[in-house]
């Protein structure tokens, strides 16, 4: 079953000639309905998110000043990153479509959630909105499920690196993020090195991967990097950054990924959680609207234990090598940290590849 | 505690953001004259957001950003011109750990954070290892 908490954004929040827009979530739609769910589509209208629930990952000033601008008319926030009248609203919407999904999946105990919401969240940082985001939608959301003492694993696939969501949980034990993104790229975050705050440290875990890189390179990230990461973590909740930009149609960025590709990382994901009505989708990016509508199709497919894709997996490109690399870091460090403390577990502080310790924030 | 917040007063390579606005041509002028003063490696850094990188948005040309570092004086052997993905504060964090001991940036670039400065120096006063420098736009060398 699909609970989708949405859609927020299809006619709202639109800047004119620019990538991420409303057609987006028309591609989406497009995509579920596909797929001829029948009474297997629960589709559930999300309340926006109260200022609490903005609140526990954007501090009081950003919210104010975001919501000012919004009510002056708008702009630019950045050379990517417009806000028009509705955006304010927009993106409370959006931030409420997760809350509202974990409330259905909570309710019915099964199912697979997907808020089917713009605008995206996963750059929008603790203090400023970027990179086509104003609130991070998945943040809001995970903190949400913090608040009420669950463990929660946040699985970004979007093409560019999350990095709102590495700053706001920099320093939280409680959540395991693990981000696949192409390198170099906007926003120039998410390097191995990049582990976690004091406290935290290895519960960010970043697999760069280069241009060209196929499915079969995210998936062995998710084997080899992501799933030992998991496996000691043991969350109650999988929140899925859910960016189809790593398709390699889209027009933003350039990995090779095939709609097949993202069925097979989202049956890799639907592995993570601990049981059924665990597992939530977040829309992120994704600009090439066929491509979209493909993906769309194929990630929820697999998540119900179907097929749907008209394209084929694909393999052979650049990038197996680096993962491998990111993993073998990962496990030494894991070793070291065992040696030291008698311990292990994610607690395992984790040295950058000069060998360089985490010390802070370093992005 | 910042990194190399103990390095020698004078610096020897200086990282520049430049977006092309005027308060990024200052901060270039500034930078350009410590430079030539200095003897200082000018680095003028680029940083390419998500609509540039896809080709749907310009970004300034090197040409005039070198430009305005000859009319400051900088030795042109000392100058290069970096144009690199990312968001701009991480990308000049990037440069210090590359060896950069001086950021230096314009108090606003094009694009106006609603606070009162300008994100980019914001994030850098927060989190650059390094020292950095903010130049309003009047203020000349």
């Amino acid at each position: 079953m699909l609970i989708m908490a949405g859609p927020v954004g299809e006619t709202v929040h639109d800047g004119g000639p620019h990538p991420e827009r409303p057609a987006r979530i028309t591609a989406v739609l497009q995509g579920i309905g596909d797929l001829r769910l029948g009474t297997d589509l629960v589709t559930v209208d999300p309340l926006p998110a109260s200022r609490a629930d903005l609140a526990r990952v954007h501090s009081e000033r950003y919210l104010d000043e975001l919501e000012a601008f919004a009510q002056r008319g708008g702009g630019s926030l950045d050379p990517d990153t417009y806000v028009t009248p509705s955006s304010w609203d927009a993106a409370c919407d959006a931030a409420g479509a997760g809350l509202a999904a974990v409330h259905a999946l909570r309710e019915r105990g099964e199912g697979v959630g997907f808020a089917v919401a713009r605008p995206p969240g996963h750059h929008a940082e603790r203090g400023r909105g970027m990179g086509f985001c104003l609130v991070n939608n998945v943040a809001v959301t995970a903190a949400s499920l913090l608040a009420e003492g669950e463990r929660v694993l946040v699985v970004d696939w979007d093409v560019h690196h999350g990095n709102g969501t590495q700053e706001i949980f920099w320093d939280e034990p409680d959540l395991l993020y693990v981000s696949t993104h192409q390198w170099p790229l906007y926003p120039g975050t998410g390097r191995p090195q990049e582990v976690g705050g004091e406290g935290a440290i290895g519960s960010t875990v970043n697999v760069p991967v280069p241009p060209g890189a196929t499915g079969d390179v995210l998936r062995l990230a998710l084997d080899e990097v992501a799933a030992p990461a998991v496996g000691a973590f043991r969350p109650d909740w999988v929140l899925v950054s859910c960016g189809f930009d790593a398709h390699r149609a889209d027009p933003l960025a350039e990995l090779a990924l095939s709609s097949a590709d993202f069925a097979d990382l989202a049956r890799a994901v639907a592995e993570f959680a601990p049981g059924p009505g665990r597992t939530v989708l977040f829309l992120e990016g994704g600009y090439d609207m066929t491509a979209v509508r493909r993906s769309t199709a194929a990630t929820v497919a697999a998540l119900l234990g179907d097929l749907a894709s008209p394209e084929q997996p694909t393999f052979g490109g650049p990038g197996a090598d680096a993962v491998r690399a990111v993993a073998g870091l990962r496990e030494r460090a894991m070793a070291e940290v065992h040696d030291r403390t008698d311990g292990g577990s994610l607690d395992a502080p984790v040295t950058g590849p000069a060998g360089a310790p985490s010390e802070r924030r370093p992005w | 505690m910042t990194r190399r917040a103990d390095a020698a007063a004078v610096p020897t390579a200086i990282a520049v953001g430049y977006d092309g606005s005027p308060d990024a041509a200052a901060a270039l002028r500034w930078a350009a004259a410590l430079a030539t003063r200095t003897g200082a490696e000018l680095r003028v850094v680029h940083a390419v957001g998500l609509l540039e990188h896809a080709g749907m948005a310009g970004g300034p040309a090197r040409d005039a950003a070198l430009a305005v570092a000859a009319e400051a004086g900088a030795d042109e052997a000392r100058v290069t011109w970096r144009r690199v993905d990312g968001e701009p504060a991480s990308v000049l964090v990037r440069e210090a750990e590359d060896g950069a001991d001086l950021l230096v940036v314009g108090s606003r670039g094009f694009w106006a954070h609603p606070g009162v400065l300008g994100s980019t120096s914001l994030e850098l006063a927060e989190r650059a290892p390094v020292p950095v420098v903010i130049v309003p736009r009047r203020e000349q060398p």
